[in-house]
């Protein structure tokens, strides 16, 4: 693994009510695989992955959280300096739509950082029995100015999509990670170049900026 | 960080979950989720000493209640895993998945500790290795020296 040819590395949260599916999406994710009975996550995980966005190469960090009410005084240190979160819930149990709100605030009353790009996920869209429509989840967004996708850990729909945007997202806003990421992830080894890319990922980000946003997304994931 | 094992506790955080159970502790009555979290806390720290009192604390819940097992065996293994007691941890590790075998939180730790261990095992090889060949260098040269003389 090459680490000079990573831009930036990214914290990214995965958060919401327990059993909508979040250890699945992110197992479907890094490893690209389904378990059909996954079980409850201990406290958190924590899993890293590459992608490529646009010809720049990214190091996603990302905390899957426990969705239990027992650990919730255990997770807000976790939402600290995240430029990424991801809200979940399940589409066939109207309930974790609720709950949205609630990880919702908690979110923004944890997390120091404004501008942390959001993303409304609505899972579990292979089943039949579905309770919230697509069309609640994004008003949902829209009225919390977040992203939003559906998605299917099972069949892979929209997973893949998910990532990307909300790092596309993440990279057209500057300020969000540039200047932060040398400082917080750096244990001492890597600082010579961690800086350099910093600086140029500033350029690629002013870039970026002058992009319509729609030219780079063929999903049907929708940026408010 | 790399992986699940240098996720360390931050300081507020251990000083918050610290003061709580101190204060139950002084009202001689500590309460099982103030027990959980302060040790949860430890076992995440810099310092193998609050760790290994996390373990303790981890101990007592898991041998005092019957509820959340599963969460005591779990940062049982990270937190002998953080200070190196492969075979203590794997031996947690193995208990968790008798009773979920399926976890695949649980087996991708399994994996973690496993190759940590292999890695520090071949650190270990390198350097008895490097023991012998000098001792056997100089044993040389005694031998050398004492034919010329």
């Amino acid at each position: 693994m090459d680490q000079e040819d990573v831009l930036t590395i990214l914290k990214i949260l995965i958060i919401g009510e327990s059993n909508v599916g979040k250890s699945s999406i992110l197992l479907r994710f890094t490893e690209d695989e389904f378990c059909e009975n996954m079980q409850s996550t201990v406290g958190m995980d924590y899993k890293t992955k590459q992608i490529t966005i646009d010809g720049n190469t990214v190091k996603l960090a990302i905390w899957d959280t426990a969705g239990q009410e027992r650990f919730r005084t255990l997770t807000p240190s976790y939402y600290r300096d995240g430029q990424g979160a991801i809200l979940m819930y399940d589409v066939t149990d109207r309930n974790t739509f609720v709950k949205l709100e609630t990880w919702l605030n908690e979110l923004n009353t944890y997390c120091n950082r404004t501008d942390i790009v959001k993303m409304v996920v609505g899972n579990k869209i292979d089943l039949p029995n579905r309770e919230v429509s697509t069309e609640e989840g994004l008003q949902f967004a829209r009225r919390h100015q977040t992203l939003y996708i559906e998605s299917s850990a099972k069949t892979a729909d929209g997973v893949k999509c998910c990532f990307e945007e909300l790092v596309q997202k993440i990279i057209q806003t500057p300020g969000l990670w540039d200047t932060h990421s040398t400082r917080l992830y750096d244990n001492g080894t890597m600082t010579a170049s961690r800086y350099r890319s910093g600086k140029r990922g500033m350029q690629l980000a002013a870039n970026y900026q002058s992009l319509p946003v729609e030219s780079s997304s063929n999903c049907y994931c929708s940026l408010l | 960080m790399e992986d699940v094992l240098n996720d360390v506790v931050s300081s507020e955080d251990l000083k918050k979950f610290e003061s709580v159970y101190h204060e139950q502790l002084r009202a001689s009555h500590v309460t099982q989720k103030a027990q959980f979290e302060y040790a949860w806390c430890l076992v995440r720290s810099k310092y193998s000493a609050d760790i290994r009192k996390g373990i303790l604390l981890l101990e007592d819940l898991y041998n005092n209640y019957d509820t959340e097992k599963r969460d005591c065996l779990y940062y049982l293994a990270i937190g002998n895993a953080r200070i190196k007691e492969y075979s203590k941890a794997l031996s947690y590790v193995r208990s968790f998945l008798q009773i979920e075998p399926a976890n695949v939180q649980v087996q991708q730790l399994e994996t973690l500790i496993k190759k940590k261990m292999e890695k520090e095992g071949l650190v270990g090889m390198a350097v008895a290795g490097g023991v012998i060949i000098g001792i056997a260098s100089i044993l040389g040269l005694g031998i050398a020296m004492a034919k010329k003389n």
